[in-house]
């Protein structure tokens, strides 16, 4: 599918909250303690199975690390750690925080460009709980949140895009402004403030009040598509202008990848970057879904469940060889 | 120690201030207490604008205090958790559900400019299974809708359309 060639991956997130609790319990750990197990009590009594209820307190901290690695749980869950809990899907990749910003947080992610089915999967689950509990709702604001910025939909639709050569012709400062006239807003995925490490991009709406979630979904959608073209055109007259150029870049960089013995995660995230480009212009060999795990499994809590014997640096060298030579 | 306003890292400041006759002291780590600077010096220069301000038109600028207690004065605080309105300008953060239907005034202008509207569209909490049954099946038809819409097949449009009606139509009966 053309759209795995820059689309990542597609998560949604439903805030929600309950009406009887203010909406900050990080200091009153019993009311905490009781939103907890509402949640676990509703999604058990109305059928829902395949979560396991897993409390950050006392958890094991690296395994915790991991899930925020693989996107699964957000970093601020983290914060509120003492009196913090997910209910969590690892088959569907369906989470919901507790105790967060929110009182809820359902999640979903789903690999390449897929907001729609992210989204049905959230619904699901807030409908199931909503036969057993009620959250703060109003006919004018709809959804309350702890921040003003969330009311209504309560929905943040995101897309996680690789856009390598958009970054490289400094067009990215325009796509920001482009996409924030439509509500939306783009970030680096990883790295602080303006970087974008591997040129991954998180685009997503910041309106979410006065449009219904289907508007949402297809805006998000529609300027990621929008973002896709730009990028494909610019790879397609970088084939015809400057091919020798891109084929270097690109084999030096799986070089390095494949023959490296030590790598800082700094020198990972760029070689990645060329060579998930040479994957996506079927210049080597290696398949989409095997260059967007090694995106995680790269990660250091996640290399030290795998490889805890060795430092770091050279757990992420041999975890990225093995992958690049199984191929697929 | 850790630090008063965060609890989270080691205070390696101590302030003193001076509030409302009283002086108190906090213990503050040092990014929040870089907070409290920038902060600081951005009341300084609002208050110096005002009273450079006030010397040109003659008049008297509300000061940021003033204005927080102008605004506490409109609004009294939330019946249920007590926050005031000045504090959520303070922290960005309401402090429950309740707190929306007290500052809903306050609010409204800055949803709109936040979200550009303020009128909640979409989603709404459905209790019975019955009714989560016909908005399921609501949000089916409308992508089929929408998909006849993009075959031109305009007949079958207008038909899913006339569906959609009817049942969102027994939804709005339904409720309570």
């Amino acid at each position: 599918m053309k759209e795995n060639r820059i689309m990542v991956s597609s998560a949604i997130r439903l805030a929600r909250n309950y009406e009887d609790f203010p909406f900050d319990l990080s200091t009153s750990p019993i009311q905490a303690e009781e939103c907890v197990s509402r949640t676990a009590n509703a999604l058990t009594l109305s059928g829902v199975t395949g979560f396991e209820l897993i409390r950050l307190d006392g958890g094991d901290e690296r395994a915790l690390k991991a899930l925020v690695e693989e996107g699964l749980i957000s970093g601020d869950l983290m914060r509120t750690a003492e009196t913090a809990a997910v209910l969590l899907n690892r088959a569907d990749s369906v989470s919901i925080m507790i105790n967060e910003e929110d009182h809820l947080r359902i999640q979903a992610v789903t690999s390449g460009l897929n907001l729609q089915t992210a989204a049905d999967r959230c619904f699901a689950v807030e409908d199931a709980l909503s036969r057993q509990v009620r959250f703060a709702y109003d006919e004018e604001l709809g959804y309350l949140t702890s921040c003003p910025t969330n009311t209504g939909t309560g929905m943040r639709a995101s897309l996680v895009l690789h856009l390598p050569l958009l970054t490289r012709a400094k067009q990215m400062g325009t796509v920001g402004q482009i996409a924030a006239k439509v509500g939306l807003t783009v970030r680096g995925e990883y790295g602080e403030g303006t970087e974008a490490l591997g040129d991954l991009y998180d685009l997503s709406n910041q309106v979410t009040l006065g449009r219904t979630e289907q508007e949402i979904i297809s805006t998000v959608t529609a300027v990621g598509r929008q973002l896709m073209d730009m990028e494909l055109t610019l790879r397609e007259n970088a084939l015809r202008d400057d091919r020798l150029r891109l084929e270097d870049e690109i084999y030096r960089a799986q070089g390095l990848l494949k023959g490296a013995r030590l790598m800082k995660l700094a020198e990972f995230y760029p070689l990645w970057s060329s060579v998930r480009l040479g994957a996506a212009m079927n210049l080597l060999d290696y398949s989409l879904p095997l260059m967007d795990s090694l995106l995680s499994m790269a990660q250091p809590n996640h290399l030290q469940s795998f490889y805890a014997t060795l430092p770091e640096e050279q757990a992420r060298a041999e975890c990225v060889r093995t992958a690049l030579d199984s191929g697929r | 120690m850790l630090c008063d306003e965060c609890n989270l890292n080691e205070a390696s400041y101590t302030v003193s201030l001076m509030m409302e006759g009283q002086i108190t002291t906090r213990h503050l780590c040092p990014e929040c207490m870089a907070r409290v600077n920038t902060h600081m010096n951005a009341q300084t220069v609002k208050t110096l604008l005002s009273s450079i301000m006030a010397a040109i038109t003659g008049e008297r600028v509300a000061s940021a205090q003033e204005e927080e207690e102008e605004d506490d004065l409109n609004s009294p605080a939330c019946p249920r958790c007590g926050m005031k309105f000045s504090q959520y300008k303070r922290s960005g953060k309401l402090g429950c559900p309740a707190c929306y239907e007290a500052f809903r005034e306050q609010l409204r202008p800055m949803l709109l400019k936040i979200h550009g509207r303020v009128q909640h569209a979409g989603r709404r909490p459905l209790c019975t299974e019955a009714a989560q049954r016909s908005r399921t099946r609501q949000e089916e038809l409308s992508r089929e809708m929408a998909l006849a819409v993009s075959l031109e097949d305009f007949e079958t449009a207008a038909r899913l359309r006339d569906q959609i009606r009817a049942l969102a139509r027994e939804e709005k009966e339904a409720q309570p």
